[in-house]
């Protein structure tokens, strides 16, 4: 049994892009006497008050793999901060080992760890941390320079990524003249001029106000599924989280105590903080299409002619079947009153009884984004996948019984809540 | 019983006198060294201020008022300053005690912008060092004097010696401030990116704290301007020289000619030294 789960984990190292390993972060003198067994089982006040050390993190472990976009999220003092710092040996560890390609950053002298920040880690502040004196041009560019490079290369570099990120004709500003927005632009231009592997950043958007902070995480995403990079994020907002995350690690008083996908951490909380914490994010926005659709009960073929259609809705006693060709492409939604009509006006092929203007959405639609599609029809909606292929069908009704199966829970665990209250 | 004991006295005074003899016999070729090159500076630019025309650096000094301040009249206020100290007669003395504030802040900047970073890098350095700033500070100007006297005999050098250690301490001060001001975010972020110690100071650090080291060479030219005035009682040549032997002959008239034109040379300096340092700031903050 652990001989498998050996060979599993090794496996999959080669895939592993970060690894935290039992790590701690404590503030103080002696910080040894934090270590015996009697105090790693003690919270993070009882150590405080019996030692007078302060543990930033504590016993944290997680991986992130090549390519994922993993959220770190806690509330301010949850040492989320200085975990994303001790990634990147901005903050010295106390002890635990992080490795980044397999490699225990921990040991790095200064060297290994100058060569690390400049070619395979860039990090984004909520500060912004740009440089006041420099114009933008010469800020995206920094990373560059203090790798070598010469000026004429990074300059080109340089251009190519504020494009990217919507900066262009802001070059040679001061990044004071510019908004937060903007800023934060730069931020993340700098970023990514140096071609990260990984990417750190740390609540970019905090600083931000709520129009602006939603646009930018939907840039965010559009950029990552362009450039794919590994991300670590750092944020104390739950939607964020939610909306940015593939997985996400809540923290608390210095301890991870949830590592999950954003639909497990909604559904299925792992202790009472955690659904103290999520239980007013809405689960229309993290569960998927792919939870609610059924496979259909029957389904038309663009080979079949009409009388053989009207049979299986005579059969079937529905009024709306999906159309599929052979390659399981979806072609429409043929509805029984069309049907009748391309009978009685002879028609021989199907097609010509679609229904027009048919919504489709995809297995990643988040319930919330389906509102405005079932309001629109009175049909079942069609889950396809990128090639256009049919998945699965989604009626009106599944949507709303799904929102309220999670009210449901929801009310009943708070009524046990008030119940031990009592 | 009032009176303070006799046998606590301690003799200061004899011990700074032991220690100067000491020095004088022991290390007085360090200071001949010393002196020769003070003075080769001196006279370096005592003479390139006295063999430009008087017109050109009356045109300099409007121009550069005039770029420096962005008003025009301040360059034609000034220009008319220069004119007025050529009018008194005191057009040579004047660029003597120029040449002797000039190179007392050359040196003053030599010195103290990297005494100010080491200060600015380490904390125990600035422990040590801030009350030895203080003392050089509110030590009466006078004293520093006595010691510049017997070490490089009367004169010029001596009175540059006496400036250095009088105007030093603002430009210390001002550049640790400076770059300690430089925010922790910006110092992070310059980290992050792989910046070695040295780049963050090159890169960061001095750029961001130059308003700062700006406004410290200012009050260092200001306070040796004060200085090169006193200096002039150790044999000093220069318009502090004539208010001193005003002052000794009791010529009200000559002593107010000279000073006005202390005055105005305080002016034209503090002015253009002042506009440059806040250009420095606005265009980092804008």
């Amino acid at each position: 049994m652990e001989n498998t789960a050996l060979t599993k984990g090794s496996s999959q190292r080669s895939q592993m892009c970060i690894q935290v390993e039992d790590l701690w972060k404590i503030f103080g003198e002696n910080v040894e006497r934090c270590f015996s067994p009697e105090m790693r089982a003690s919270s993070k006040a009882t150590i405080l008050e019996k030692t007078g050390c302060v543990v930033a993190i504590k016993e944290i472990s997680f991986e992130v793999q090549k390519g994922e976009f993993f959220v770190i999220m806690g509330l301010s003092g949850s040492g989320k901060s200085t975990l994303i710092r001790c990634i990147l040996r901005l903050i010295k560890t106390t002890a635990g080992r992080i490795l980044i390609n397999g490699d225990d950053i921990c040991s790095y002298n200064d060297q290994q760890l100058t060569h690390l920040r400049r070619n395979t880690t860039a990090m984004v502040f909520q500060q912004f941390g740009l440089f006041p004196h420099r114009n933008v041009l010469d800020n995206v560019a920094y990373g560059l320079k203090v790798q070598g490079v010469a000026e004429e290369e990074r300059y080109i570099k340089a251009r190519e990524v504020i494009d990217k990120v919507g900066l262009k004709g802001w070059e040679n500003y001061l990044p004071s003249t510019l908004s937060g927005g903007m800023q934060q632009r730069v931020g993340i231009a700098r970023a990514l001029a140096i071609e990260p592997e990984i990417l750190l950043l740390d609540e970019p958007f905090s600083g931000l106000d709520p129009l602006i902070r939603r646009q930018m995480q939907d840039e965010l995403i559009g950029l990552q599924e362009e450039v794919q990079k590994t991300i670590l994020f750092v944020t104390h907002d739950l939607d964020e989280a939610l909306k940015l995350g593939s997985r996400i690690a809540i923290m608390r008083d210095g301890e991870i105590i949830q590592v999950g996908t954003p639909e497990e951490v909604i559904t299925t909380p792992g202790n009472a903080y955690v659904r103290e914490f999520v239980q007013d994010a809405s689960p229309a926005k993290v569960v998927t299409a792919k939870n609610i659709m059924e496979q259909p009960k029957v389904l038309l073929y663009e080979w079949q002619g009409p009388k053989a259609a009207m049979h299986t809705f005579r059969t079937t006693m529905t009024n709306s079947i999906f159309l599929v060709s052979h390659t399981g492409i979806l072609l429409g939604l043929i509805t029984l009153e069309r049907l009748v009509k391309l009978i009685r006006n002879r028609g021989n092929s199907l097609k010509e009884a679609l229904e027009p203007d048919l919504p489709t959405c995809t297995a990643d639609t988040v319930i919330e984004e389906l509102f405005p599609l079932a309001v629109s029809t009175m049909h079942p909606i069609p889950v396809v996948d990128e090639a256009g292929r049919f998945m699965g069908e989604i009626y009106n009704s599944s949507i709303m019984i799904s929102m309220i199966q999670e009210k449901e829970t929801g009310e009943t665990e708070e009524s046990d809540k008030e119940e031990s209250h009592v | 019983m009032f009176e303070f004991p006799q046998f606590l006295t301690i003799p200061l005074a004899e011990w700074v006198d032991a220690g100067m003899s000491w020095i004088l016999t022991n290390l007085g070729t360090i200071f001949d060294a010393i002196g020769t090159s003070i003075l080769a500076l001196l006279l370096t630019i005592e003479r390139i201020f006295l063999w430009i025309p008087w017109i050109v650096t009356i045109l300099a000094v409007g121009i550069i008022a005039w770029r420096a301040l962005r008003q025009w009249w301040a360059g034609v206020l000034f220009a008319a300053m220069l004119v007025l100290i050529g009018s008194f007669g005191y057009w040579d003395l004047a660029m003597m005690t120029l040449a002797i504030i000039f190179a007392s802040v050359i040196i003053s900047l030599l010195i103290g912008i990297p005494t100010g970073i080491l200060m600015a890098r380490s904390n125990i350095f600035q422990s040590i060092l801030k009350p030895l700033l203080d003392a050089m500070q509110t030590m009466p100007s006078f004293v520093y004097l006595i010691p510049a006297l017997m070490l490089f005999g009367l004169g010029k050098v001596p009175a540059v010696f006496a400036t250095i250690i009088y105007a030093i301490p603002p430009v210390i001060r001002l550049t640790n401030i400076g770059i300690r001001q430089v925010p922790k975010s910006v110092i992070e972020a310059a980290q992050a990116f792989g910046s070695t110690p040295k780049q963050i100071l090159y890169e960061v650090q001095i750029p961001l704290a130059i308003p700062s080291i700006m406004v410290g060479i200012n009050q260092t030219t200001m306070m040796a301007l004060a200085m090169v005035v006193i200096a002039s009682m150790i044999g000093a040549k220069g318009l502090g020289m004539q208010v001193l032997l005003a002052i000794n002959r009791i010529e009200i008239g000559k002593g107010f000619e000279a000073g006005i034109c202390i005055v105005f040379l305080a002016i034209i300096i503090d002015r253009i030294t002042h506009a440059m340092a806040a250009r420095k700031e606005y265009s980092m903050s804008n």
